[in-house]
């Protein structure tokens, strides 16, 4: 849309809404008291669309909807065949707000605030900004959002975590005293910490953490002010915070991180999505969400070059295929949902998505609901926006057709009753065939395409031949520009011709160049007319789609699985129980648990799976004692030396290819610890490794509480670069004090609401989410998991816990507790470590592959954990070194894997052991487990086969069935003309113990 | 417990002087895909004598210095590890200790030989292993370095050097947006080399491309890294347009998918470390344990190396990444090959090493079991050109010391 189009009728239709304070300049400015668009076809609201209507508008707002209406002094304007559509309204957008400046401190970590003034102590937390004080007069920066029909955008900051209060606006070319409708309409939340410098947090589980704390200190703040001191922050926020509140999300799972704080916080959100909801529509529907999804959808990819296409995963491919089918999925089970323009780069993509979703199957009536009632819904604004009735702005689009069922043009948008004319309604037909008289020649010019972007060729006949060449037709309105080479002469000769459209395009007359320069005057007569094409219908897709699976993504499943009766017959079972190693016992499992194990013959019972396991191994599952499978943005949240706060429970990701490699290695349960960036790091997630089912699935039910600490090289940021001294601590000395500051002030903490709940003091206490975690290890209610290595800093952890009165429960790594075992028995702490890892940093000089068994054989209850996405597919192969290393018996090392971290995880009592009545997490292998040449030929968790080694030739044929299917529909949408972009070889990253930040990375593994 | 007793006092005995062992009643695992039950292997001085069944024979006990009874163990020709930064770096993190891994693009004149820490405590756990060689190699750059196969046992990198300047080690382009100029600039740089090399002026006027020169006038291989499809079939022309005697592809996952081209341009694969995980999301959850079977059925000369995450300490474990390829298409003895016979050929040193054979230099060992398992890989015997070389490690001592320790309390 160029600025030619654009004609503003600001003086003569400006409307006052409000009453004006300022003095005009000169005279008052003239307007018309009433404006009356008559015989409209006028789209009310969804589902409700009236023809031959008047709509009556006064003062910005519409005082009638109805048939030949009638208003003295109204300005009447003709609006036969034209359609309007009641403006939609932009939720996510920052309009008319300049970023904010975040002080920069050069290359040293911040861990405090730079921020001067009473504000919260972290910069990704600013409730405190309102975007009404800020907002701008919106000029051409939202002529986007209009040619794609917005009429309104709540506008916000759009960063950090607490964004502060959203300004509900007018878009258009009104003033600026008009504009802001509603100044405080929302609030925002989000999970991404934005451009704050500030260390923390470096996490997602950070950012879930910190949003939580604030959260509470609002909410002591607004119990306590009078006793507090001012707070900017947390003063505004009281003042807004019963405001609609919106969350930002960037993946689907982050909606159910999110509503676990509404829940918790007894408050409800509306989700920007990120447009992969289509996957959990189930969880989704369970929450009763209230989506915002964006219409960017994912380009194809060039797919000619089969060695890049390879390339792709599956993931991608799949998303790319349901992407555009997000709304109508959603919409079909029932889910309110909304549209965003955001991320989309011009109005024509605005309308190629929306046209996408509505092609898809969304239905005309839903897709105008998701723009105009549900958004306004979503505010609770349907009073006054959101539909064409009386009484509500005067804010609508006016198409040439009905723009959910064609492919119509959008000719005005009127805001607050002040129009923009974008483009005039075409009603000149070119198209047919003219005889264009030139001074010298004759030709015949033939004009198709549309009415606005018509095509021409131009026709010489001669005695003998017929000549063509190509002609370029510039229609503006009433003036044409014809240009061509004159053909029919020996050389050909440049034409260029002007002319006025005469009646409606019947005549052609004007004024021309030949080749020479010379004028010329000349005319045209259209003697055939072919008729004008109707506004073209949206077709809908007819293509048939595949459908989400679980996890959607290679080796994903069409359905959920679901429990088995199996009976393993004649299996070599590893009990882990004082029965020791049986050969030929059979194990039936119903219901998800072992219901019988005995070398008697078991009979089946009805509908079992009989599985002949005759030379096969029969154990429990391995349990991986130190994973960071599994895990969305961030493993490490270092941006403070103490962050007890943080749990990898909010942040368990299902989409994470390696958990089904796990599986194909026997491992049926895993811990997933924090890393090691600082001394007291995060609560861990136990997990079964259930492919396939949702993060609140996989975490293990009533699992006992755990943490990660961490000593040595890590939380000292020994081998993070030079620029990274400033934390505390840097030395061995400073992590023995960090623990005791940590557990002294837990203590304080602790006796505060003790006294508060006997009644001694009558304020509650502060809630603070990283103390009430430290004080849950004093009560001895959480366990901790402690990255140990050298054998000072294992003692000292050891007197640290011994002084407070709670016990260590686990040192992991414990890469010199052969040196410590005696202490480590008396002080009662497992050691879960390496069969054979060192070399890698300074203090793993002294570790060496016999710790596993000199610590077993010492009493310790050990296991040999992976702390490895690649290692811990074949902890048996790591179990089995304990024999070489330190000749421990067979058994010894399989417990190693299995039944000892089911022990320190205090998972005994379900898992870890072949014994009836526990979880049936069960592996058959094809060979001795211990055996390098051991392979997994069935993982069960529960009773749920889910892998099986059987099954995984049709499962790939399956997937490359899904490929091909897919690539087709890309090479399809190529052809129609759809962007396609060349495809990246993906290397996916590992999080490692200390990895910092969202992102996994590449990097070395330093554990 | 009387053998390593034994293997103690020779250690301490001499070092001079014609040294005559017998080995006597083991399995011998020759290399080449052969099984000898009751094996006798003779070594005199640094080399393998004979390999005999030891039952047919009689071996007088007096034609021997040391006659060491190894009653159902088993015999192996040392494992070799190629591509491995072991001996050029001690502890990863520690920058002082990284020596692999220089400033510069082409650095084919940088030499792994002479930066070989024989004394690295990884080394002496990695040799208790049965991982006698390694293929020292430099990282980093277009061209990384020339690598040395060096033992992993001696006084100083002279005599450790079992091949100085084995061969240069070159860095395939891998981003496809850059694809094609990187490798123009790889073309070119060697169009000057090969000039270099064939220009018959003696005098030495470039240290860069006299490294290069035995790449095209003698047997130095050029290794090039490289992992997919795309990067292999150029490869195969790029060896092919400049005549090159000895390419060698290091890395080589998608090797399968390329079948009879690569096996008609023999250019052996030194294949990627079997114990990682599939690059692509997509891939067969076990596919990095059943390409090196692939590359088997398909005839396609390959070795298993280490490069990785941790590769020095690691390269103990390389005798078990060659024992899962078992459960994955290999049988036992073509497993062994790949790390043993397969790499000394690749490299060419195969005349003296990779297999349990008359002639060969004396670089065996013996193990209580099956060297490819965990639980059996125990070592009783080391020789390294026929020297007998410790069978226990700092770590087994520290091992033995706290073990002291808790009896003693």
């Amino acid at each position: 849309m160029t600025a030619r189009f654009l004609f503003l009728l600001t003086s003569l239709f400006s409307i006052e809404l409000h009453a004006q304070f300022g003095p005009d300049n000169g005279l008052k400015a003239s307007e018309p008291k009433f404006i009356l668009l008559q015989n409209a076809t006028i789209m009310v609201k969804p589902g409700q669309t009236l023809t031959n209507t008047d709509l009556l508008l006064h003062n910005g707002k519409i005082v009638q909807v109805g048939k030949n209406l009638k208003q003295d002094g109204a300005v009447a304007l003709d609006y036969t065949n034209k359609v309007l559509v009641p403006s939609f309204i932009e939720l996510y957008s920052s309009v008319g707000l300049d970023p904010i400046a975040f002080k920069n401190n050069g290359w040293r970590p911040q861990l405090e605030s730079n921020k001067e003034g009473a504000f919260y102590w972290n910069e990704a937390v600013h409730p405190e900004l309102n975007a009404s004080s800020a907002f701008k007069f919106i000029n051409n920066s939202t002529d986007q959002l209009q040619q794609s029909g917005f009429g309104f955008a709540l506008t916000h900051y759009m960063d950090g975590v607490v964004r502060g209060s959203a300004a509900f606006v007018a878009l258009g070319q009104t003033d600026i005293h008009k504009q802001l409708l509603l100044p405080k309409a929302a609030q925002f939340y989000s999970f991404a910490k934005g451009a704050s410098k500030q260390s923390y947090p470096s996490s997602q589980m950070g950012s879930i953490a910190l949003l939580r704390q604030a959260l509470y200190d609002l909410d002591y703040y607004k119990k306590n002010q009078n006793n507090l001191a001012y707070s900017v922050s947390l003063a505004e926020w009281e003042s807004i915070c019963k405001l609609p509140t919106i969350f930002k999300t960037n993946d689907k799972w982050e909606i159910l991180r999110a509503q676990k704080i509404a829940n918790e916080f007894q408050t409800s959100f509306v989700y920007i999505g990120a447009g992969n909801e289509y996957a959990i529509v189930d969880e989704l529907k369970k929450i009763n969400a209230q989506l915002v999804l964006p219409l960017t959808f994912p380009e194809a990819y060039e797919v000619n070059d089969p060695y890049l296409a390879r390339e792709i995963p599956l993931s991608e491919l799949k998303h790319w295929e349901l992407a555009p089918s997000n709304a109508m999925l959603l919409q079909k089970a029932g889910i309110p949902i909304a549209f965003t323009s955001f991320g989309l780069k011009n109005a024509d993509q605005f309308w190629l998505g929306l046209r996408k979703a509505i092609a898809r199957g969304l239905s005309a009536t839903d897709a105008m609901a998701a723009l105009t009632s549900v958004p306004a819904d979503m505010l609770g604004i349907g009073a006054q926006v959101g539909t064409l009735e009386a009484g509500k702005y005067a804010s609508f689009s006016v198409f040439s057709a009905d723009p959910f069922a064609f492919e119509a043009q959008l000719l005005e948008t009127w805001n607050l009753g002040v129009a923009r004319y974008w483009k005039t309604h075409n009603n000149s037909n070119l198209s047919g065939t003219y005889s264009i008289q030139l001074p010298e020649t004759t030709y015949e010019l033939v004009v198709s395409g549309t009415p606005d972007k018509p095509q021409g060729k131009v026709v010489y006949k001669t005695n003998t031949d017929t000549l063509t060449t190509k002609a370029t037709i510039l229609l503006k309105e009433q003036d044409v520009a014809i240009q061509f080479m004159a053909i029919g002469t020996n050389q050909p000769k440049l034409i260029q011709l002007h002319a006025k459209v005469l009646k409606n395009g019947k005549v052609l007359e004007g004024d021309g160049t030949d080749a020479k320069g010379s004028w010329f005057h000349w005319s045209a007569i259209q003697h055939q007319a072919t008729p004008s094409p109707a506004a073209v219908a949206l077709q809908k897709d007819t293509t048939t789609y595949g459908q989400a699976w679980f996890p959607n993504m290679a080796f994903g499943t069409v359905a959920q699985a679901n429990q088995q009766t199996v009976l393993f017959k004649n299996a070599t079972v590893w009990t882990n129980e004082k029965e020791g190693i049986v050969k030929g016992a059979d194990v039936l499992v119903v219901g998800g648990k072992i219901k019988d194990v005995s070398r008697q013959n078991i009979s089946a019972p009805a509908g079992a799976r009989i599985i002949d396991a005759a030379g096969l191994h029969l154990t429990s599952g391995i349990i991986d004692e130190h994973s960071h499978i599994a895990i969305s943005k961030g493993v490490n949240e270092g941006g403070q030396a103490i962050t007890a706060e943080v749990s990898i429970a909010n942040v368990v990701n299902p989409d994470d290819i390696d958990i089904y490699r796990q599986l194909a290695g026997g491992v049926t349960a895993a811990q997933l610890l924090h890393g090691s960036a600082n001394p007291i790091g995060g609560q861990s997630a136990l997990i079964k490794l259930k492919w396939g089912a949702t993060p609140e699935e996989m975490l293990i039910d009533n699992a006992p509480k755990f943490i990660k600490c961490a000593l040595g090289e890590n939380v000292k940021q020994a081998n993070w670069g030079d620029f990274n001294t400033i934390r505390f601590p840097q030395t061995r000395m400073g992590v023995e004090q960090v623990f005791y500051d940590g557990f002294y002030r837990a203590k304080a903490y602790q006796k505060e609401w003790d006294d508060f709940r006997a009644a001694k003091t009558k304020m509650a206490p502060r809630v603070d989410l990283e103390l009430e975690v430290l004080a849950e290890i004093l009560r001895s209610e959480r366990y901790i998991t402690c990255h140990s290595y050298i054998q000072s800093e294992i003692n000292m952890l050891m007197h640290v816990a011994d002084s407070m009165g709670f016990r260590v429960n686990t040192f992991t790594h414990i890469l010199e507790g052969y040196k410590v075992a005696d202490k480590m028995n008396k002080h009662g702490v497992a050691g879960s470590t390496f069969s054979d890892w060192w070399a890698y940093k300074f203090e793993v000089n002294d570790a060496i592959p016999y710790n596993a068994a000199l610590m077993t054989e010492q009493g310790v209850l050990v296991c040999i954990n992976s702390d490895d996405a690649e290692m811990g597919r074949r902890l048996n192969q790591e179990a089995a070194k304990s024999i070489k290393y330190g000749g421990l018996t067979e058994e010894q090392a399989w417990k190693l894997v299995t039944l000892n971290p089911a022990k320190v995880l205090h998972l005994d009592d379900q898992m870890g052991s072949v014994k009836t009545g526990k979880a049936a997490d069960l592996v058959l292998w094809t060979a001795h487990p211990l055996s390098v040449e051991a392979r997994v030929s069935i993982t069960m968790i529960d009773g749920v086969i889910y892998y099986e080694e059987a099954v995984q030739a049709n499962k790939q044929q399956q997937m490359e069935q899904e490929r091909v299917r897919i690539l087709s529909l890309m090479l399809a949408a190529k052809d129609r003309g759809e962007i396609a972009v060349v495809p990246q070889k993906k290397v996916k990253h590992h999080y490692h113990c200390d990895t910092l930040g969202e992102d996994a990375t590449q990097t070395e593994n330093t554990h | 417990m009387k053998v390593t007793l034994l293997v103690f006092a020779i250690l301490w005995s001499s070092t001079l002087g014609a040294q005559r062992i017998l080995l006597l009643n083991g399995t011998a695992h020759i290399g080449n895909g052969n099984v000898l039950e009751s094996a006798a292997i003779g070594v005199i001085n640094d080399r393998i004598a004979f390999v005999k069944n030891s039952l047919t024979q009689s071996f007088p006990s007096k034609d021997w210095d040391t006659i060491i009874n190894c009653n159902g163990q088993h015999f192996y020709p040392s494992f070799v590890s190629a591509n491995n930064t072991l001996g050029l770096t001690e502890i990863d993190a520690v920058r002082a200790t990284r020596d692999f891994n220089d400033v510069g693009d082409w650095n084919p004149h940088v030499r792994a030989q002479i930066a070989f820490n024989v004394e690295s405590r990884v080394v002496e756990t990695v040799r208790t292993n049965g991982v006698l060689l390694v293929q020292a190699t430099p990282r980093g750059g277009w061209i990384s370095g020339s690598s040395a196969v060096m033992k992993l046992s001696g006084w100083n990198w002279e005599d450790a050097t079992v091949l100085a300047d084995d061969g240069i080690h070159l860095n395939w382009p891998s981003d496809p947006k850059n694809y094609a100029a990187q490798k123009r600039a790889i073309y070119q740089f060697f169009e000057l080399a090969k000039t270099y090399a064939l220009d018959r002026d003696d005098q030495i006027s470039d240290l860069r491309l006299e490294a290069m020169k035995a790449c095209f006038v003698a047997n130095k291989r050029v290794y090039i890294h490289a992992e997919t499809i795309q990067q292999i079939i150029d490869i195969i022309d790029f060896a092919a347009s400049f005549s090159l005697a000895y390419p060698v592809i290091v890395g080589g996952r998608d090797a399968h998918l390329v079948g009879a081209k690569l096996r008609d341009s023999k250019i052996p694969i030194m294949l990627s470390r079997v114990h990682s995980l599939p690059s692509r999301e997509d891939d067969l959850t076990f596919l990095p344990y059943q390409v090196p079977g692939l590359l088997k059925a398909q005839g396609i000369p390959f070795c298993i190396q280490n490069d990785g995450d941790m590769q020095p300490m690691n390269t103990r474990n390389l005798p078990f990444q060659a024992g899962t390829t078992v459960a994955y298409g290999l049988t036992n003895e073509e497993a062994l090959s790949s790390i043993s016979l397969s790499v000394c050929h690749i490299m060419g040193i195969d005349k003296d090493y990779g297999t349990l054979e008359a002639g060969k230099k004396a670089t065996f060992f013996v193990s209580k079991g099956p060297a490819l398992d965990m639980r059996t890989n125990l070592l009783t015997t080391i020789l390294v050109d026929g020297k007998l070389v410790s069978t226990t490690n700092f770590q087994e001592q520290l091992y033995l010391k706290y073990r002291q320790k808790y009896r003693a309390d």
